[in-house]
């Protein structure tokens, strides 16, 4: 028997490694969901008690965001909010690699938030988690970069099946949501950790569902319009969320650096006076959700929680708490499809289901519009009801609600939380197939004329009449503002602004490109530019690496890429 | 894998080794962490669904129904699995009058257990409450089907009863009747449980199955007022006139219906002109009487007309009377004949009498059982 070649040898021992590093991760992962989510039943337990007074569901939640102020702001400053985009950000931007304190720190910081009655999810916190261990472990298994990229959503995949108990969905998330493409090699581990969470988590928790949910029935085909309805409806109150949730953050973001230890208090603040009214939106709120699916509630009630929960969820986030977006969105849309449900069950001419199926569809709808993941959004729902039934009003209502959100939210809220944080995700559009040449071949490094931030514009302008070119940078390469127009340098001149500081007047955003963008992108920008394309880097927005100029084009110098002849 | 030599390779691969038993290690370590924190809060969930219970079931005791059913939900969210809170909760959400809210809580309780008696009860009875027997008939077969233990075998014959009642209620008398056989044909030695199915037979319109159980009601209880009621009653409406006599003599006397069956049964018995064993000069008596008394009725009816508004079928049968009275007076007016024609004659007249001139006496009413007895019909 021949002895196979040595890089065969290779590739086999890393792939039967990996195999099994996936059951492993997969287990770990789905016992530190299962972990995470007792650890916020009992967390919540100890602070409230059984019936808490309106003075302890007012002061629990500032209380406890002082100490997680402070975790956040001085011992764990990258686990803020859901763990989603930065699971997303780390797979994509840094191979994978996610420091050792991020799962720890979430843990710990999601634990406190969500226990203490802030409205928000735990499902992104696991995510976090799960990922966070996987990169961790294959670090310390000392794997290649690509397999330790390879393992974070194989950890996320397993953490999510454990704490949503849908290990499809969860399959689904994975490749939709953290890799970004459905076409991905990695089906496979995600599924074979996913179906190894899910039976560590149900041999704990027991077989219980999530939902109680009732058999769902079309009872006439005039339905699907209600169905549709509830879709458009989905898909606004997803965009006021989506809208709400940056606006805010983008506000908190704004105030001086040394109140961040307190944003999270100031939003603990608020959380307890909203407490106070209606308990009924603290936390997970699934118990509520339950509710809803199976009538409990009145179309008022479902109404005010719809609002509440959005808001609430909008003040926790934005002020800086720890914990996701993915549960609070299924509340609303659970809320909300309720509310339609009961208005269409009383003045619809024909038979309709009963409200808790316009309650299920709700909650898919605003998932697809607000997590931008529509299939995992409809066979999560479909998991949950094993009822193929519903999937046709449920495909019509997610599409309607993902293509309405889309269209006004052209950047999803994940990746516009991450822009926010000056991390520019590379969309599938944009993104270089290996063989293509890039902005990093193009661009360059040196002798780079910045104008200084607070140079007035009319200085700013002299110096320009003695530095010809079509466009300037405006900043330093660590932090660079943005760029300005010789032209909008006049402009401004000529409309009295002569002695106004420059930075004062840039937009929030600036055309840019990244140095994995491909010719083509580069070309479109640079067109757009003003004649000086920067090039920054992914990770940090401000941070320049290179310019491109109409020269740089004409003075490509072709060079031969890695492995080309 | 090093570039060469089988030492450093072998150093890696034992590495490799020693890292995935620690993970595993941890991993069963965790696995024993994580089950016993989520046992201890199952324990916590399950005391504070205990105490929730308990407040949703003083509320509901002392009328808080609202009140109750917050407690009641607070309990099935911290314990799903006890059927209990579950079923509470939809009571009390019946009693609150949201039977959807109900409804749907034991749909989805009986998703898990489809033969838990208990469920199919409470959605049989919230069926019943809506009058819509078909769901009702369903979930109480299923309640019925349902394994119930040996000493619960009393409970479950209540529910047969429940849903035989609830079948009267909704006029399902043939349904009705057919759950009563399937309940008669294993019933215990127990006068009250036959009592009660003897009435519901009688009350079903089977009177030969009601007497049949008032019987055996008698022969476990031989004074039972109810039951002699009940058996005299049901051998009344079987036309079984001496034993409804039997039952009736000795049954108590205060309720409406029974003295005047009791009375309506003696006059029977007593203005019989065909009944056995009568000597002639009785059996004229007796035709002579309750001829005399249909003639003073229909006198006394023509006499409270207006004049002049008597019909022919009135005129004819004063006709008919007049020829009859001359034919009394003959020596053939004993033939069976003539008596026979006799009863005929008067079941007319007390038909015409009782139709047009007010309610029936206890003979009037008496007479007519008499005719019809005899095969006399009103033309």
């Amino acid at each position: 028997v021949s002895t196979p070649p040595r890089a065969q040898q290779l590739r086999l021992r890393e792939n039967q490694l990996f195999l099994i590093l996936t059951i492993v991760i997969g287990v770990l992962a789905g016992l530190a969901a299962v972990l995470f989510t007792v650890a916020i039943e009992q967390t919540s337990h100890r602070l409230f008690g059984l019936d808490p007074s309106r003075l302890r569901l007012f002061a629990v939640p500032p209380l406890v965001s002082v100490l997680t102020g402070l975790l956040l702001a001085k011992v764990f400053p990258d686990v803020r909010g859901s763990g989603v985009p930065q699971t997303e950000a780390a797979y994509h931007l840094a191979r994978g690699a996610i420091p050792a304190h991020v799962p720890i720190g979430k843990f710990i910081t999601g634990v406190l938030c969500i226990g203490s009655g802030h409205s928000m999810g735990r499902e992104g916190p696991s995510v976090q988690i799960g990922a966070g261990l996987a990169s961790l472990i294959g670090r310390w298994l000392r794997l290649s970069p690509q397999r330790v990229r390879d393992l974070v959503p194989v950890g996320a995949a397993g953490a999510l099946a454990a704490a949503f108990n849908t290990p499809v969905a969860a399959v689904l998330f994975a490749l939709e949501e953290i890799i970004g493409d459905m076409n991905a090699a990695l089906l496979g581990s995600t599924v074979v950790a996913s179906v190894a969470a899910v039976i560590v988590e149900r041999s704990i928790l027991g077989n219980e569902p999530l939902f109680h949910v009732p058999t769902y029935r079309l009872m006439h085909p005039a339905e699907l319009a209600a169905y549709a309805a509830l879709g458009v409806l989905g898909g606004v109150v997803s965009l006021v969320f989506c809208k709400g949730l940056l606006a805010l953050r983008g506000l908190f973001s704004r105030l001086p650096h040394r109140t961040k230890v307190f944003q999270p208090a100031i939003g603990g603040l608020v959380i307890g006076g909203m407490l106070v009214y209606s308990p009924a939106i603290m936390g997970v709120g699934y118990e509520y959700v339950d509710q809803a699916l199976n009538g409990g509630m009145l179309l008022k009630t479902m109404a005010i929680l719809c609002v509440l929960k959005l808001a609430a969820t909008v003040m926790s986030y934005a002020s800086g708490n720890a914990g996701g977006i993915f549960a609070p969105s299924l509340y609303i849309g659970a809320m909300a499809g309720g509310a339609v449900g009961m208005v269409v069950h009383r003045i619809a001419p024909f038979p309709t289901g009963e409200p808790g199926a316009y309650a299920l569809v709700g909650m898919g709808t605003l998932f697809a519009g607000i997590i931008r993941a529509p299939m995992t959004s409809v066979f999560m729902i479909f998991e949950i009801t094993q009822d193929y039934q519903i999937l046709v009003p449920l495909m019509v209502a997610n599409m309607l609600s993902f293509a309405i959100s889309r269209r006004y939210q052209p950047v999803p809220v994940y990746h516009a939380l991450l822009h926010q944080d000056g991390v520019h995700l590379p969309s599938p559009v944009t993104q270089a197939p290996m063989s293509v040449r890039t902005a990093r071949h193009l661009m360059w490094t040196d002798n780079v004329p910045f104008i200084s931030p607070d140079l007035s514009v009319e200085h700013a302008r002299q110096w320009a009449r003695e530095h010809d070119a079509p466009a300037y940078l405006v900043g330093t390469r660590d932090r660079l503002e943005g760029s300005v127009t010789r032209r909008q340098l006049e402009q401004w001149y000529e409309s009295g602004k002569a002695a106004d500081p420059i930075v004062a007047l840039l937009g929030d955003s600036f055309v840019h490109v990244h140095p994995d963008h491909p010719i083509d992108v580069v070309l479109e920008r640079l067109s757009r530019s003003g004649g000086m394309l920067p090039v920054v880097s992914r990770t940090e927005a401000h941070r320049l690496e290179g310019v491109i100029t109409p020269d740089s084009l004409l003075t490509f110098e072709h060079r031969p890429l890695a492995g080309e002849i | 894998l090093p570039p060469n030599g089988t030492v450093e390779r072998a150093a890696l691969i034992h590495r490799e080794i020693l890292q995935l038993a620690v993970l595993i290690l941890v991993a069963i370590g965790a696995f024993l962490l994580t089950r016993a924190v989520a046992a201890s809060n199952r324990d916590t969930n399950a005391r504070d669904a205990a105490e929730w219970y308990r407040r949703g079931q003083q509320a509901m005791a002392t009328g808080h129904v609202n009140d109750a059913i917050d407690s009641l939900r607070r309990a099935t969210t911290k314990d799903g699995s006890d059927t209990r809170y579950m079923l509470a909760l939809a009571r009390a959400l019946a009693v609150e009058g949201d039977a959807d809210g109900a409804r749907s809580v034991l749909v989805t309780l009986r998703e898990s257990a489809p033969e838990d008696a208990a469920v199919n009860l409470q959605l049989a009875q919230l069926a019943a409450a809506q009058a819509d027997v078909t769901e009702a008939l369903r979930f109480y077969h299923n309640a019925l089907d349902a394994r119930w233990p040996v000493q619960e075998a009393g409970a479950r014959r209540e529910v047969h009863l429940e849903l035989i009642r609830f079948l009267l209620t909704q006029e399902q008398a043939g349904r009705a009747l057919s759950e009563l056989l399937a309940l008669s044909a294993d019933l215990p030695d127990d006068a009250p449980l036959r009592l009660e199915v003897a009435q519901l037979f009688a009350k079903a319109g089977d009177n030969r199955h009601a007497l049949e159980q008032f019987q055996e009601v008698l022969g476990l209880a031989p004074e039972n007022g109810d039951a002699l009621a009940g058996a005299g009653q049901a051998a009344f409406q079987l036309g079984e006139y001496p034993l409804a006599h039997t039952y009736l003599r000795r049954a108590p006397t205060e309720k409406d219906d029974v003295k005047n069956t009791r009375e309506i049964v003696d006059l029977l018995l007593t203005h019989d002109p065909l009944a056995a064993r009568l000597g002639s000069a009785e059996r004229r008596r007796r035709l002579e009487g309750d001829f005399s008394y249909a003639q003073q009725r229909l006198s006394a009816c023509l006499e409270q007309r207006p004049a002049g508004s008597s019909s022919d079928v009135v005129s004819g049968l004063q006709s008919e009377a007049r020829t009859f009275e001359d034919q009394l007076k003959s020596p053939s007016a004993l033939e069976q004949d003539t008596v026979e024609a006799g009863i005929d004659l008067i079941t007319r007249i007390e038909h015409v009498v009782v139709q047009q001139c007010g309610p029936p006496t206890a003979l009037d009413r008496a007479l007519g059982l008499i005719g019809r007895q005899h095969g006399a019909e009103p033309r």
